[in-house]
């Protein structure tokens, strides 16, 4: 089979906007644009995208506010012209980078449906043939004859997503679209937009959930700072991008001892620390990647400042801090072992770790002999990859049946 | 896309372009019981006051006056200049005022100007057919059979403002003063077009100097042919529809060169 036609592609694409706070810069802006020079200070919303849409693509968008999101699908729309770099589209894209753009609040319903099919590029008498599947997909019942103006912004959302459904564009732009509408109208737009794929639909969506973006799209794009950060698997990229900002919620607070542990965090010579961390024999310096269900190691070594074999605890937790499982080696009777004049080492085996996909982080603490107080904390970061539809951190094990 | 002429890009998009006329005309009247008939009736108390105060109270004397009453002679044009006047603000203010669109939807721009002045131009002009018709059942002598002078000169000057008005439009999305500037312009332009007088009343080296604006020409045209039946030179039409045509072309290549940038702007 040959590879699918490409739709859009981009090729180093940026999209800088001018920063004019004066009269006199705008018009400076103004003359520069005429000469086809750049002008002045710029905030680059976009910088150096390169990315390729091809026919039957389904991709997310994700990133945190501001990152560009909206600025590389309203590229793509062809609503905004790029600053840098060449974009080549040849497909008929419907973008709705806002549901109910061009709704004007005095009209009824009905009559802008009208403009809004007009803006799709429909006819009068196309529109016509469409109003009743259109209204029917909106569902807002006699409210289609009052004025806009009376309408929630779920009703004006429903009105313009069925406007959408009426065009079947060779390219679906959505931007934040979902968001709004109740539980049955998403149920619904997704339903469509899944049916729009499955018949060779191309959609690029942006959202900040990413339940729609793992279950609608193929493939995922994190954008940040105006950079294409990650383009990858939907799962993979969304699993990290949730990471990421687990790990920024933390914040400082990585680096703090679990709840309840208040003990002092002094690497010095004078109390018990952990010197050394490795998972399956990587240093803690590195992220290890592993599979699911495969083997891990922790292994490590820890400083006893009067000789005696220290107590070792070890847990894994959420990027955030959130707990998934903590061990103390007093639970089974085990001691690290005296390998040196006041270094013992410890190793910790797990033969089938059930964690699902994700990031995680594997903590080691060194304890007294007598596992009354805790010392310190080294973490290692540890990726969990592959593919799995499960929710939560870890696969339990469980099977469906049938109730009698 | 680059390539299209403005008649191609209203066929292509004619449905959209019709939407938005339609729009505009409905949504100045939204709301008000009179509905269109302010449309009409702002202008006939323009003439009403114009005829009090020129007539009534400065008494101006001219020839034409020895055939015509003061209110036939400021009617013939003073539609036109109307139509001329709104069409071009309202063609100036509505690529800014259409900013969500413009921001949200891909579709071309040029069709808002192109809706504003076109709208305008109907309302003004269904005016103007019912204040000639009128005049003509009053009795009013007017040259009917100049009817396609009357066209000819009311499309130049329909074209005349689509240039002015994309040229303006394009530099009001990135300095919001050109709105005002032209207020206070048109305000000079009116009187400074002979609308209210004829020609001849100016000052002779003044004369000269009046000739150049494009306005005096297609509205003394407009006189003329209703008025005095008198048709124009082809050369003249010829002379204004390629002035008219190259200034159109101008303005615009201006307007779809910077449109691009305009989401940046609005």
């Amino acid at each position: 089979m040959s590879e699918p036609t490409v739709l859009i592609r981009l090729q180093g694409v940026g999209k800088a906007y001018p920063l004019l706070h004066t009269g006199g810069r705008k018009l400076a802006h103004f003359w520069s644009l005429l000469r086809s020079r750049p002008s002045g200070e710029q905030f680059h919303a976009l910088q150096g995208v390169d990315l390729e849409i091809r026919q039957g693509e389904s991709l997310g968008l994700v990133g945190v506010n501001g990152a560009g999101k909206s600025t590389l699908l309203k590229l793509m729309a062809g609503v905004v012209k790029p600053s840098t770099g060449t974009l080549t589209s040849h497909a008929r894209v419907g973008a709705l980078l806002e549901l109910g753009a061009g709704f004007h609040p005095e009209y009824t319903g009905r009559e802008n449906v009208f403009l809004a099919c007009a803006l799709m590029g429909l006819s009068r008498a196309q529109t016509l043939e469409r109003l009743d599947d259109i209204l029917a997909f909106a569902d807002i019942g006699e409210h289609v004859e009052q004025p806009i103006k009376h309408y929630s912004s779920g009703m004006v959302v429903r009105l313009g997503f069925a406007v959408a459904t009426c065009v079947t564009p060779d390219v679906l732009i959505t931007d934040e679209v979902l968001a709004v509408g109740d539980e049955s109208f998403q149920r619904k737009c997704i339903a469509w937009m899944e049916r729009y794929l499955s018949h060779g639909g191309t959609l690029l969506l942006c959202s900040h959930s990413m339940y729609h973006i793992q279950k609608l799209c193929r493939h995922a794009a994190w954008i940040h700072d105006g950079q294409l950060k990650r383009l990858g698997p939907a799962l993979d990229v969304t699993r990290e991008y949730i990471a990421w900002h687990e790990r920024k919620s933390a914040g400082d607070a990585v680096g703090a001892l679990p709840e309840g542990q208040s003990a002092a965090v002094v690497a010095d010579t004078s109390i018990y620390h952990v010197t050394q961390l490795h998972l399956n024999g990587t240093p803690s310096s590195t992220a290890v990647e592993l599979p699911m269900d495969a083997q891990l190691h922790v292994t490590g070594e820890v400083y006893s400042p009067d000789d005696r074999p220290p107590m070792v605890a070890s847990s894994i937790v959420r990027p955030d801090g959130s707990p998934v499982f903590g061990v103390y080696s007093d639970i089974s009777g085990y001691r690290a072992h005296r390998i040196a004049p006041k270094r013992f080492a410890f190793g910790l085996n797990y033969p089938r770790l059930p964690l699902l996909p994700g990031s995680y982080v594997v903590r080691a603490h060194a304890m007294d002999p007598e596992g009354m107080r805790l010392f310190d904390q080294v973490e290692a970061r540890l990726e969990v990859v592959g593919g799995s539809r499960y929710e939560g951190v870890c696969l339990l094990e469980h099977e469906w049946f049938h109730p009698q | 896309m680059t390539g299209d002429s403005a008649l191609a890009t209203l066929w292509r998009h004619r449905w959209l372009w019709l939407g938005f006329v339609r729009r505009d005309i409905t949504s100045r009247y939204l709301g008000s019981v009179g509905g269109m008939a302010w449309a009409l009736l702002h202008p006939l108390a323009l003439l009403a006051i114009y005829a009090l105060v020129f007539q009534a109270v400065f008494k101006v004397r001219f020839a034409e006056l020895d055939q015509f009453p003061f209110v036939v002679f400021v009617a013939t044009v003073l539609w036109p200049w109307m139509a001329f006047q709104e069409g071009l603000m309202r063609g100036t203010q509505s690529v800014v005022q259409h900013a969500a669109l413009v921001k949200k939807v891909p579709f071309p721009h040029e069709l808002l100007v192109y809706a504003a002045v076109t709208a305008t131009f109907a309302v003004q002009l269904l005016g103007y057919t019912l204040v000639c018709v009128l005049l003509g059942l009053m009795g009013q002598a007017l040259h009917w059979a100049s009817l396609g002078w009357v066209l000819c000169w009311l499309v130049l000057l329909y074209v005349l403002t689509l240039a002015f008005a994309l040229g303006l439009a394009t530099v009001q999305v990135f300095l919001r003063d050109v709105e005002q500037v032209l207020s206070q312009v048109l305000m000079v332009l009116f009187y400074a077009t002979p609308i209210l007088y004829p020609l001849t009343l100016a000052p002779a080296w003044l004369q000269d100097i009046m000739r150049w604006n494009p306005l005096m020409q297609i509205l003394d045209a407009l006189r003329q042919a209703l008025l005095f039946g008198l048709g124009s030179s082809a050369l003249k039409v010829g002379v204004m529809a390629v002035a008219v045509l190259c200034l159109f072309w101008m303005t615009r290549r201006l307007f779809r060169r910077m449109s691009p940038y305009f989401e940046d702007m609005v």
